[in-house]
């Protein structure tokens, strides 16, 4: 922010696209999250197997954001990487239960 | 939003609900035969994991593209003249116009 | 999986399948009948002109680097200033009574129409219809504390906590299902708004959109007012001159 480093200047964001970009991450994620929770019903993952599958679904997901993004030059479109990782954690684990536990009942239970 | 994208999804869709049918008909299978499940046939497991990772890409592609953050985004690759055009600015039927010897009505 | 337990098969289709389906159309003819009810407000010329101040305020403190010290410190001072700066303003204390105020009232009982009066009604159906079913099983190991929570409508003790009974299904429905909503109906549904109630102003403020400001505007204008006198003004164009002109190094080296 400060004028005497040479290289940082401050960047002008703007500030819809930075919204768009959110509402298609969480569109994506959310999706993802209950999709995510289905494939683990459907193969009957249980307890820690099933947490363990969450975790990487999402750093899939989160993988896959960046390669549409583009590797290098991912901040073109992203403020910080690693929001894109964890932000809105917690509502999506809840999706991702339902879904589980939806399709964990309809396909194992019976 | 193209349609690729969507029929991409819509075949990830029918593919994860197929291996689901497929899963439902494996326990049901063990249940009448009264057998133990310890786990789905492998081919299933793949079907089930190709299928998520074919919607994973469909819904990518669905959800529309990203835009450029920075607010100059759109002129980088301006020169200083089309800056100067500012449509905002045009005059059109100025008054001087009464004035101006080449104008014609 | 030690104690497995046969459940018939036709539950998953009469009692299983409907409780999730139930909940869900339930939920989107909630969101269309808010649509319906849901009347257009009237918005007082003040609070349109406390929600423009305010945005104003915003835009400055944001933006203020990019203009000069002076038109900075101007500007602050018109919100700012002592008596009768936008800010600063004293306000005759027109806080109506909500009760008093007919289209609140009637807001209220919509409000409630749609959310409140559905959720029991249609709760108390299923508790009747679908009652003392055991519908599901959660995948993974519980503690008998949630015994309460997940298996209401059956009361046996020797149940593994991980079975679900089907009232408890459709409150975890009802709870769970508020992003698929999000997902099919769009971002702005119902169900969003009720649930970002609180962030609900900081949200407004987000997009920008002229909102109607709630009923108090001394407190967001208090609040509007300690962030501008705290901001410091860093002018960023500083050298932009030299700059464009692509001497960039020997003006920021002295």
């Amino acid at each position: 922010m400060s004028a005497k480093s040479k290289q940082v200047t401050s960047v002008a964001y703007s500030e819809s696209a930075i919204r768009n970009n959110l509402s298609i991450v969480e569109y994506c994620r959310t999706s993802m999250a209950a999709l995510s929770g289905c494939t683990a019903g459907i193969l009957g993952l249980t307890s820690l197997y099933g947490a363990l599958f969450f975790v990487c679904a999402t750093i899939t997901v989160w993988l896959m954001f960046l390669y549409k993004a583009g590797f290098s030059n991912w901040n073109k479109y992203f403020i910080s990487r690693k929001s894109l990782l964890t932000s809105g954690f917690y509502g999506q684990l809840f999706t991702y239960i339902l879904c589980w536990t939806f399709i964990y009942g309809m396909v194992h239970v019976y | 939003m193209a349609v690729v994208p969507k029929i991409i999804l819509t075949i990830g869709f029918f593919s994860i609900f197929h291996a689901a049918l497929s899963a439902v008909q494996h326990r049901s299978y063990l249940r009448i035969n009264e057998l133990q499940f310890t786990r789905l046939p492998t081919d299933i497991i793949v079907q089930t994991l190709i299928s998520l990772v074919i919607i994973m890409y469909g819904v990518l592609n669905v959800a529309g593209d990203f835009k450029v953050i920075k607010a100059s985004a759109g002129l980088d690759n301006k020169s200083w003249e089309t800056f100067r055009n500012i449509t905002s600015f045009y005059t059109f039927s100025h008054r001087g116009r009464s004035i101006a010897v080449d104008y014609e009505s | 999986m030690a104690t497995d337990l046969i459940v018939d098969t036709q539950i998953r289709f009469w009692v299983f399948l409907p409780i999730v389906v139930i909940t869900f159309l339930v939920g989107i003819i909630r969101h269309y009948v808010s649509i319906l009810l849901s009347s257009q407000k009237k918005v007082e010329t003040q609070q349109f002109e406390d929600s423009q101040i305010i945005l104003r305020a915003r835009l400055l403190r944001e933006n203020g680097k990019y203009i000069p010290k002076t038109a900075f410190l101007t500007r602050r001072h018109a919100f700012n200033k002592e008596e009768d700066g936008y800010l600063t303003q004293k306000r005759p204390a027109a806080s109506q009574s909500m009760m008093t105020d007919p289209s609140m009232m009637t807001d209220m009982v919509k409000d409630n129409l749609t959310n409140v009066l559905p959720m029991v009604i249609v709760g108390g159906w299923i508790n009747w219809m679908f009652s003392g079913f055991i519908t599901t099983k959660v995948p993974f190991p519980l503690t008998l504390r949630f015994k309460s929570m997940l298996q209401r409508g059956i009361e046996l003790s020797h149940l593994d906590a991980s079975w679900v009974s089907s009232a408890s299904w459709y409150f975890l429905n009802v709870f769970g299902l508020k992003s698929i909503y999000s997902l099919v109906l769009g971002e702005n549904n119902v169900f969003n708004i009720l649930a970002a109630d609180q962030l609900e102003q900081m949200h407004e403020q987000m997009s920008g959109a002229a909102m109607a400001m709630p009923q108090d505007p001394k407190v967001a204008f208090k609040a509007e007012w300690e962030a501008l006198e705290i901001i410091d003004h860093h002018w960023s164009l500083d050298g932009i001159e030299m700059k464009l002109l692509g001497e960039e190094e020997k003006t920021l080296s002295d």
